[in-house]
């Protein structure tokens, strides 16, 4: 049998069953006549598959248990990626099975969205296209989708050609064209190269938000885990310069506050001092022979020390790396500042070692910016009269409304969206053919050179959907009027097209490279030179009044730009640095608060030459004191509305606020283009922050240990450890004891381990009221401390879940033995035993125990992702991390099957699965060879209120930090 | 004594007096009856919903899981206190001015701990499933876990509850007979039940008497033993600000202390309303003012004690709770406690004060807010500063928790209400033994 057949039968079966269980209608149980020797109930199969998040494209493992697609990991085998996944990833579950989701075609009548069927709503489409293509005004066709660069794309382009429409615009609101441009200017090629961080010694950032969404969120974090997490004496050192303390700047060694739109001085400033100093290739010397440091550093912000610090540090390291172009900082001004990061990086020797093009990124493949704003234009002036939208793409949403998206969009006699939910741009649509989830297509993509990722249907379509490709080929075939097999388009479906796409590069190995999730190559590194005239120092030009604040938007971890923002546990996982959950809101520098006299949850009328948003205030002590910051891509699903969220607020994306300014040399948005003006309102409107304070009041929660202690004692060993004294006997663990060690060196405060937990132990969600009132329900939370000045704080990220303490403090007071110690070293909990009398909760001094509050529930179909290993609790008792028992006895049944006991790797939770930066580790603490146990032994090792005699079966490494200068 | 009223009555006065509280009652008690009746139908609805949504509907958070609910429990078996130390350790004593107020406080202890037995069921998550907690043999061989203070709970107000009740019938045996006696029909036959046969013969009354005695000899170390164990809740618990041997004597003391202020809160209307105040005389209030008094000073001391442990143990986390709690969001209720508990009965050191009902009945209720204030002050503002700063947080009660903390004092008046007009308030017996017997010489019983 092959795939085919086999997702014919999983479809006959789990179709009925699925859309069944989705739309609430009648049963309909059919007998698996023919049972499928690939499909074993309750035992769960891989597919191998892509993920399209986020144009990063890192590779997936789907787990589907008969016949649902219950889990997304990371495709080990993936060289992006590795096994990783960010939280977007891991949450795109809930876009599959997303309550809103498209039940089937929509045609307006009306003012209103009703349904149709495939080929009427096909048929209006179709006839439209025909009429336009018969009148010889193939151009006013224009065919917009996200970055598809693979075979879709290719696909795309040709129906684009045959139809004669417009060229086919990929739209990807974060381009990074500054850095491409910068590299056409600097190399001669116009491309994003492959950032070699794991090889570095010190990375410098320029605002480059790698931690969050900067080009491939998983990959390079997890690079910037090997080249800065302390290993074996050894760690790199990474200085960030940014306006805002955001994540990567919690994350560096030495975060540089400098004033907004002036990177590129700044790096102008550390290349002179660096070739002052004779650090550097002198042949740049001439580019910087202009730049004045000390106006630079009065400019910036950026004290003269510290740049000559910056200058040293990174004329030291062999190799270094400077990097930039994060979304937040592109201002007019993003090109000369790639140029001035380009040029130190080829005069510290680093292009070609830990700069590498060759590998590049498909981001570099994005249609420019300066082609949507003509199609823009195109619409405005009513030339276009048909757009179709692939899944994806929300650009009434996501694009700087100063662009004038949406007015223009009004005036397109015929607009198609194929997107898979409702969103402010199907609003405007005329017929919406829902796409297919990734999860249920067929595909590839490339994210970057040498790299491609084949994606397969894990399940069979969870509503009536029709994937892009089989659209186009049916549509594009009936207006051309040619029949299959015949014609531009001859293929029956896109499936049958990708293979024989594929059919060169496989040579018949399709279900080989299937099962590995794609194929990849190394790429050789092409060999660039640098080239360098004259630069000037200047900042950011921005738009609106002089005396307001620079805006800093920037896109978000959780919500990229708006794409995750429908998923429920993005809403309710946390925004690591503020806490803050579901409300988006505007920071404001401590001593604007303090001027406008708003606190934190006080909601203030930003106004920019292009619009105002009313957004509740986070008053920061550490942004940069003429900038005010605001996530990009906030916004609720409908079915959010009002079970999580009271009211539906008014526009929360500060996309809102931009106008239509460019960076003039790339063409690309200018993310950083306006100052806005601050009011207060008056009215207030609570965030749900859920970590209560920053402080640890001296409890030693988030230990740290200086690099260069950290260094001695993994050389001696760590002197003055003493055991703790117990009047009682230790326990004895018979067979196995299961601990998990937390690095807390290389937590870089993602947060895709609480997304990844809340999937594999059907956590639910409980909305912004509850989360706000201490009802959330994670079983693992990342919590982060802060240390040092208010305005520049060091921060730790702790990962905090149950501990399994051996002397537990919940265990004891439980009346019903719900609470109770296994012999394998857990904290258990029986669900069906507790009563819900919270004493466990009380007496926890972690405070990791959840109770449900209410009955919960999982809105249809989302019910479907529930892991059938995993029980899913009732209103009134306590629940807490297991420690992913299911997955221990899993792999305790397939040890014993294998005739041999448990080792390293048999066994991974879910959240030590996902991390990118590995900070987790599970494993059998009576081993004495298992990672777990050495890391326990590390001289780092420290259990969290030690003191308090628990004695946690959750050791935590301390964070190394580093002297600064 | 000088503040005696000058008409002593006589036995028949007393059968007449106590007889009289139990006449058809008029429209007052009915509409006292129904607003308390509705008090309690609404705090029940609330109940309902609470069972039906979820405990959510009730103000408790993360870290505060215990709340409203618990504090509640706790005051109401404090209130408790007062009728089994006055009914049996006064007794064991011979402390004679007990006779004329010990029927209303062994009611009153029933009532309470009847109130608050209703809490553990209202607070837990499920309470369908509380039977849990008992240990009844089942085919799993499931125990209870009997170290957990909660199971002790379970067990120790439950024998107190079962002792008071035997200890509270058996006292009432002789003036149920009166009753039957006196009475006609159905009153007639549920008197006559309830009397057990008793006919005033000597042998009854030798049997009666040892058996009482007997009774109060075993309620006794009750009096110790109940609050000491529900204070274990909290001292068992690592919780900063509740992990302390400080709390069972206490909690003992805090108990009699509310007891005998909710004993006046409940007297005073009663001898008002009823007329009884030829039988609690001003020297039963300046009693239990006295009382009063010297629990406020014991209390006093331990709040001190509570303090200087916690600054002199330099434990960094009971220091912190110490500082945030009289300092932060609740120190409204701390500074309310002090003053209700420390500062305000000390008027009783005014000899005027301790007999004249209008300033016990003020102290009294204040101290009753005192207490309640003091459980909710141990249990909520301790959790809000525990030891993990990631979730300090503030509670904020909710209608449904208000609502049924509410609803329990309504449950517990409706109750004593009844009890007022079916059972005789006073002993007539005992109050009989207190006066000077007819056709014997005045100067023998009057005093003590």
């Amino acid at each position: 049998m092959n795939r085919r057949d086999f997702f014919k039968i999983v479809g006959a079966t789990g179709a009925a069953a699925a859309t069944a269980g989705c739309q609430g209608a009648g049963e309909h149980i059919l007998p698996l006549v023919v049972p499928n020797e690939q499909l074993v109930p309750g035992v769960a199969s891989w597919f191998a598959t892509v993920c399209r998040e986020c144009p990063a494209g890192c590779g997936v493992l789907a787990r589907n248990r008969d016949g649902r697609v219950v889990k997304l990991e990371g495709n080990p085998d993936h060289p992006v990626n590795a096994g990783a996944l960010c939280i977007r990833g891991q949450a795109a579950l809930q876009g599959l099975y997303h309550p809103d989701r498209f039940a089937g075609p929509l045609v307006r009548a009306g003012g209103g969205l009703t349904p149709a069927t495939w080929e009427n709503a096909q048929k209006l489409v179709v006839e439209r296209l025909a009429a336009l293509r018969g009148a010889g005004k193939g151009r006013a066709v224009a065919l917009v989708t996200q970055l598809e660069q693979g075979s879709l794309g290719v696909l795309a382009d040709r129906w684009t050609q045959a139809l004669g429409a417009r060229p086919h615009v990929t739209l990807e609101p974060f381009a990074y064209e500054a850095i491409r441009a910068a590299s056409r200017i600097t190399f001669g090629r116009d491309a994003i190269p492959y950032y070699a961080l794991e090889e570095a010694q010190v990375v410098v950032s320029f605002g480059a938000d790698f931690v969050e969404t900067w080009l491939s969120t998983v990959g390079y974090t997890r690079a910037f885990a090997r080249m800065h997490a302390f290993r074996d004496g050894r760690a790199g050192t990474f200085i960030h310069v940014e306006p805002r303390q955001s994540l990567t700047a919690s994350n560096a060694d030495e975060w540089v506050r400098n004033a907004p739109g002036t990177e590129g001085m700044v790096a102008l400033a550390v290349l002179r001092l660096m070739l002052e100093e004779g650090l550097g290739d002198r042949r740049f010397a001439d580019a910087v022979a202009r730049v004045d440091v000390k106006q630079v550093a009065e400019r910036s912000g950026v004290a003269e020390a510290t740049l000559r610090h910056l200058a040293r540090a990174f004329g030291h390291a062999r190799p270094g790396l400077a990097i930039g172009g994060g979304v937040a900082v592109s201002g007019t001004n993003a090109t000369e500042t790639q140029v001035a990061i380009n040029l130190l990086n080829a005069a510290a020797g680093n292009v070609g070692r830990t700069v590498r093009f060759g590998p590049d990124s498909a981001y570099g493949r994005v249609t420019p910016y300066a082609e949507v704003a003509q199609l823009v234009q195109a619409m405005q002036r009513g030339e276009i009269e048909v757009l179709l939208l692939g899944q994806g793409v929300n650009p009434v949403h996501a694009l700087p409304a100063g662009l004038g998206f949406a007015e223009a969009a009004r005036r397109v006699g015929l607009v198609v969206s194929l997107a898979t939910q409702p969103d402010e741009t199907t609003a405007l649509a005329h017929v919406i053919l829902p796409d297919t989830h990734w999860l249920e297509a067929w595909g590839d993509y490339a994210p970057r050179e040498g790299v491609t990722g084949l994606l397969q249907p894990t399940m069979s379509p969870v509503r009536d959907a029709r994937p892009l490709g089989d659209v186009l080929l049916a549509v594009g075939r009936a207006v051309l009027g040619s029949e299959e097999g015949k014609g531009p388009l001859p293929w029956a479906s896109f499936e049958q097209y990708l293979k024989a796409a594929w059919e060169p590069v496989v040579r018949g190995q399709w279900a080989a490279a299937l099962r590995q999730g794609g194929v990849w190559r190394d790429v050789a590194p092409a060999a660039v030179q640098a080239t360098a005239g004259p630069l000037a120092a200047g900042a950011a030009a921005l738009e609106g009044d002089a005396g307001g604040f620079a805006l800093l938007a920037y896109p978000s971890l959780r919500f990229y730009d708006g794409r995750g923002a429908s998923r429920a546990w993005l809403q309710e996982a946390p925004d690591t640095m503020t806490q803050a959950v579901w409300d988006a809101w505007v920071e404001v520098p401590a001593e604007a608060a303090a001027r406008l006299g708003v606190a934190t949850g006080d909601v203030v009328r930003v106004s920019s030459p292009h619009g105002a948003l009313e957004l509740p205030a986070y008053v920061s002590a550490t942004l940069h004191p003429q900038a005010v910051a605001i996530p990009l891509g906030h916004r609720y699903a409908p079915y959010h509305v009002p079970r999580y969220v009271a009211a539906a607020p008014t526009a929360m994306s500060p996309a809102a606020l931009l106008g239509p300014a460019t960076d003039a040399a790339s063409g690309g948005a200018a993310w950083l283009g306006v100052r806005v003006t601050l009011a207060r309102t008056g009215a207030r409107r609570p965030l749900a922050i859920l970590q209560a304070t920053h402080d640890q009041d001296h409890r030693e929660l988030a230990q740290h240990v200086d690099l260069r202690a950290a260094r001695e004692q993994a050389l001696r060993g760590r002197a003055g450890r003493h055991e703790t004294i117990s009047m009682y006997a230790d326990q004895v663990y018979p067979g196995y004891h299961w601990g998990l060690a937390i690095d807390v060196d290389a937590c870089v405060g993602c947060q895709a381990c609480v997304v990844a937990c809340q999937a594999e132990n059907n956590v639910a969600v409980t909305g912004k009221a509850s989360a706000a009132y201490g009802r959330q329900l994670h079983w693992i939370r990342i919590e982060r401390w802060a240390e040092g000045p208010a305005a520049h704080p060091t921060n730790t990220f702790l990962p905090m879940l149950c501990q399994h303490c051996e002397v537990a403090p919940c265990e004891p007071v439980c009346p019903v033995f719900a609470a109770y110690r296994t012999e394998e070293g857990l904290n258990g909990q029986v669900y069906n035993r507790c009563v819900g009398t919270r004493y466990c909760g009380n007496n926890c001094p972690y405070h990791v125990r959840r109770f449900n509050w209410f009955q919960y529930e999982f809105p249809a179909p989302l019910e479907v992702q529930l892991n059938p290993d995993v029980t899913v609790r009732q209103l009134g008792i306590m629940e807490k991390c297991t420690m992913c028992i299911q997955r221990i006895i899993a792999g305790k049944d397939h040890a014993r099957d294998a005739k041999r006991t448990v080792r390293d790797g048999d066994i991974l939770t879910a959240c030590q699965q996902t991390c990118p930066t590995r900070a987790i580790t599970f494993g059998n603490l009576t081993d004495d060879t298992s990672a777990v146990t050495g890391l326990r032994h590390s001289p780092r090792a420290y259990t969290v209120l030690e003191e308090l005699g628990t004695r946690p079966g959750v050791t935590y490494l301390k964070k190394v930090v580093r002297e600064h200068a | 004594m000088s503040d005696q009223p000058t008409g002593t009555p006589t036995f028949a006065d007393v059968n007449r007096d106590v007889l009289r509280t139990l006449e058809p009652p008029g429209h007052r008690y009915f509409a006292w009856m129904s607003v308390v009746a509705l008090i309690l139908a609404g705090g029940i609805l609330f109940w309902t919903g609470q069972v039906w949504w979820g405990i959510g509907m009730a103000g408790k958070r993360v870290p505060q899981m215990w709340a409203l609910y618990i504090t509640t429990f706790v005051f109401w078996i404090g209130i408790g206190h007062a009728g089994t130390l006055i009914s049996a350790v006064l007794y064991l004593f011979r402390a004679r001015w007990r006779t004329s107020i010990y029927r209303a406080a062994e009611a009153m202890t029933i009532f309470a701990v009847l109130t608050a037995g209703l809490f553990p069921l209202i607070h837990a998550g499920r309470m369908w499933f509380a039977y849990f907690l008992l240990p009844y043999p089942n085919q799993r061989y499931l125990w209870p876990n009997f170290r957990s203070p909660l199971v002790w709970d379970v067990f120790a107000i439950s024998t107190y509850l079962s002792i008071s009740t035997v200890f509270f019938i058996v006292g009432l045996v002789p003036d149920i007979a009166a009753l039957r006696d006196a009475s006609t029909g159905w009153r007639r036959r549920i008197y006559a039940l309830l009397a057990l046969g008793w006919e005033g013969s000597d042998n009854q009354w030798r049997h009666y008497r040892r058996a009482y005695g007997l009774f109060a000899a075993l309620a006794t170390p009750l009096v110790l033993s109940v609050h000491s164990v529900v204070s274990w809740d909290f001292a068992m618990a690592l919780v900063p600000g509740w992990h302390s041997t400080l709390f069972a004597p206490f909690f003992v003391d805090g108990a009699i202390f509310s007891g005998f202020a909710m004993v006046a809160v409940l007297v005073l209307p009663m001898r008002h309303f009823f007329g009884l105040h030829a039988y609690i005389r001003d020297k039963h209030l300046d009693a239990m003012s006295k009382l009063i008094l010297v629990t406020s000073l014991v209390l006093t001391y331990f709040y001190l004690s509570e303090i200087f442990t916690a600054l002199y143990s330099g434990d960094h986390f009971e220091k912190a709770s110490l500082f945030w709690k009289v300092t932060r969001t609740y120190a409204w209720a701390l500074w309310l406690m002090y003053f209700c508990n420390c500062i305000a009965p000390l008027i009783f050191f005014v000899k005027k004060a301790r007999t004249h009902p209008v300033v016990i009945y003020v102290v009294s209720i204040l101290v009753l807010i005192g207490m309640w204030f003091e459980r909710f002050n141990i249990i909520v503002p301790s959790l809000a500063h525990g030891f993990y700063p990631y979730t300090w947080g503030i509670f904020v009660p909710s209608p449904t928790d208000t609502g049924i903390v509410i609803g329990s004092f309504a449950w517990f008046f409706l109750l004593f209400l009844g009890f007022i007009k079916l059972m005789p308030s006073l002993s007539i017996v005992e109050v009989k033994e207190t006066l000077p017997p007819p056709m014997r010489d005045t100067r023998h019983g009057a005093h003590h």
